[in-house]
């Protein structure tokens, strides 16, 4: 909810840049000696639909926040599950750690046997 | 009480303000660009000579088009100062966005522990079966006297109170096997739980 009207606020500021750029293009069109009447009329339908929706949208927008602004600060947090989370992390870390040293621990002590059984055929060969 | 008068007044009147330069905002954009479409029209009947109505006019058009982007920028400004507004006032959306990062934080936080309890139980059956194979063969320390772990492991439920036949025969264990101990004691932990009934008080 709260990215919409993020984002709706951003759409805003698109067509706060577009106002200007229908404004620069008609003034642009208006200097030249022959005029395109049709390309004229498109940006000024242009930069008033974008005049209309700006308005429309920052009235509501404003609107929305004294229907819904109390003079308090927001007290909510997310720290909690955060560390919650944080601290099964480290459990899962711990025990990825430990399982790895016991890995190892198995791998050193075949390999030992390998080599004790290697030496035991080398003496019955020889 | 008072201060909590103060404060939505200010909020009442930041939010007044901010209709107000929207709306002047708007007009001036109007306005300005209006006045230099009128002024871009030829006209024959001038007053001053053509070259000074001419420099009049551009120079009019010049701080006009200037207006109208200070307002354009304004307006920018004024969306900039509703963002942070709504991030910081807008209560239901806060509110939904802690609530929904709470339950992503939980169901990590749940799925991880649950995996780590499915590998615990895993591991521990692996554990036990590992351990009775060991202490069952001839490599382990302990004497043919002794109780097999696993045996160990399913007398343990039955034995009620600490000290038994179990007890005695560890502190025969420890005289005799020296270096060893430190690999024998683990035995008394099954499957990571102590054994109290064998340990010695």
């Amino acid at each position: 909810m709260a990215n919409e009207r993020l984002r709706a606020l951003e759409e805003v500021e698109k067509e706060i840049a577009m106002i200007l750029q229908c404004a620069g293009n008609i003034v642009l069109e208006l200097s030249k000696d022959k005029h395109n009447a049709s390309f004229l009329d498109r940006q000024l339908v242009q930069f008033q639909s974008s005049v209309n929706r700006v308005e429309n949208e920052l009235s509501s927008q404003i609107r929305y926040l004294t229907q819904v602004a109390t003079g308090q600060p927001h007290e909510g947090s997310t720290y909690s599950a955060r560390k919650d989370c944080q601290m099964a992390l480290n459990r899962a870390e711990y025990a990825k750690v430990k399982l790895g040293e016991l890995g190892r621990t198995c791998e050193v002590m075949l390999e030992q046997q390998q080599q004790q059984q290697q030496q035991q055929q080398q003496q019955q060969q020889t | 009480m008072a201060t909590q008068r103060v404060l939505p007044q200010s909020k009442e009147t930041l939010l007044q303000n901010y209709n107000k330069r929207l709306k002047d905002d708007i007009r001036s954009i109007l306005d300005n660009f209006t006045e230099i479409i009128k002024t871009a029209k030829i006209e024959d009947e001038t007053q001053v000579s053509r070259a000074t109505q001419a420099e009049q006019d551009h120079y009019e058009m010049h701080v006009r088009a200037a207006n109208i982007v200070r307002a354009g920028e304004s307006l920018m400004k004024l969306v900039s100062d509703l963002k942070q507004f709504l991030i910081l006032n807008d209560f239901p959306s806060v509110n939904d966005a802690i609530s929904l990062q709470n339950q992503q934080l939980r169901s990590l936080q749940e799925e991880c522990d649950k995996k780590l309890t499915s590998l615990r139980d895993e591991i521990a059956i692996d554990l036990y079966e590992l351990e009775e194979e060991y202490y069952s063969s001839s490599y382990s320390q302990w004497d043919s006297t002794d109780l097999p772990l696993c045996e160990a492991y399913r007398q343990r439920d039955s034995w009620a109170s600490p000290g038994s036949s179990c007890s005695s025969t560890q502190g025969d264990r420890e005289d005799v096997d020296g270096p060893p101990s430190q690999e024998t004691n683990p035995q008394h932990h099954l499957n990571g739980h102590g054994t109290a009934s064998i340990e010695k008080p």
